[in-house]
């Protein structure tokens, strides 16, 4: 059976042994439980001893806990990565197994939160090397070892960004002379206009 | 398979039963501290000083008891092959009962510890991936050149789970699907019928 909320894949076969264990919870009790997830899905951290006071009631062991929690992951992150509509993703668990009320609770947190978590995805994708900041200074050489009179503008450029394997932080210093400068911005200028065509 | 155990060690070991059953518990619980995290003199000093015996002999019984507990780990005996090791010992029943008690309790524990141990290769962790377009270049404008680019952690060498060391890799689609198709074909050998004699021989 193919599902839209699993990228058009079959559903895993333990999401399926744990919806069993989420409908243990009453709907209430699960609705709680989602806004936890997606506050930690979106960055926010989890209160882990709110949590294993949600699921007392229900009588769950740590392992249980740790599946309902998991699961839920899963169906969260995996609707925003596929832009699954709310209707469609109540559609797909009640055939699941989840039962209406709890499927109705979870789609609607699902709905208030889609945009955030897309948001978010979207800035954990992969992303190499990121630019973090540029600093710049003129410089005019007036006269050097080799020749007396050199009367130049040099440009020095601290271009911060986050190292492509090592994910921290390294510092390029470049000096660039008027000319090539001008080169440069002419080809970034460039690089822009197409950036802002393609907007 | 019955443990030999080397006179040194019966030596080592004979320390026990001149201690009673609460001290014997005890010393297995530093003893598999000792596995966990080592060990620290001090321990030991304060035991001797409540026995009233030198730190040597502390040491010793511990450290027997830590290699016997190993050993036995280490070859999955059963409890009847267990009892019989220790027989040779000569100690009380009792005695044998809460070493018995001690190895039941804790030899899955001690085995995951000893898996551990050798080094490891490094190992896949997590595979993150990216799909960019590339439309122009300083050099020519107007392209489109799929291009995927994949970050591929692997966990770390001799660090433990803890040190994550990311590759970076670049590849177009049809190398993309070359690699595809061969690690399906790495799964499919899993399913041949040479590889499922050899699985049915193992369990």
């Amino acid at each position: 059976m193919r599902f839209r909320f699993c990228g058009d894949l079959d559903c895993p076969d333990w999401v399926l042994a744990e919806i069993s264990t989420l409908a243990k919870l009453s709907s209430v009790k699960m609705k709680l439980l989602c806004a936890q997830v997606l506050k930690d899905l979106l960055g926010e951290g989890i209160d882990y001893d709110k949590v294993t006071k949600l699921t007392a009631d229900a009588k769950f062991e740590s392992g249980d806990v740790k599946a309902t929690v998991a699961v839920l992951n899963f169906i969260f992150s995996s609707a925003a990565k596929h832009d699954v509509d709310s209707e469609s993703l109540s559609s797909e668990l009640q055939q699941l197994g989840l039962p209406k009320e709890h499927t109705t609770g979870l789609c609607k947190s699902y709905e208030d939160k889609h945009y955030a978590l897309q948001g978010k995805l979207r800035e954990t994708s992969l992303r190499l090397g990121r630019l973090e900041s540029v600093s710049w200074r003129i410089d005019y050489t007036l006269s050097s070892s080799e020749l007396r009179e050199v009367n130049e503008p040099l440009i020095q450029l601290k271009l911060q960004s986050q190292g492509a394997e090592s994910g921290s932080t390294e510092t390029t210093v470049v000096s660039v002379s008027a000319d090539k400068f001008r080169v440069l911005l002419a080809e970034l200028k460039q690089a822009q206009i197409r950036m802002n065509a393609l907007q | 398979m019955l443990l030999v155990l080397s006179e040194e060690h019966k030596e080592h070991l004979s320390f026990l039963p001149q201690v009673d059953a609460a001290v014997v518990g005890e010393f297995g619980r530093i003893a598999l501290e000792f596995l966990r995290r080592g060990t620290s003199p001090k321990i030991y000093e304060g035991a001797a000083r409540k026995l009233g015996v030198s730190v040597e002999m502390v040491q010793h019984g511990v450290e027997g008891l830590m290699f016997l507990m190993t050993e036995s780990s280490k070859h999955m005996i059963s409890e009847v092959d267990f009892l019989d090791s220790v027989l040779v010992l000569g100690f009380s029943e009792e005695l044998n009962q809460i070493l018995l008690q001690l190895y039941l309790q804790h030899h899955a524990h001690i085995r995951s510890i000893l898996s551990q141990l050798p080094s490891n290769q490094p190992a896949y962790h997590n595979l993150e991936w990216r799909l960019d377009v590339q439309l122009a270049s300083r050099a020519v404008r107007q392209q489109v050149v799929p291009m995927l680019t994949l970050r591929l952690l692997l966990s770390g060498v001799g660090d433990g789970v803890c040190a994550r060391r990311g590759k970076v890799l670049q590849t177009d689609p049809s190398t993309l699907l070359h690699l595809i198709s061969t690690l399906e074909a790495a799964l499919a050998a899993m399913k041949s019928s040479h590889a499922r004699r050899i699985f049915r021989n193992i369990k």
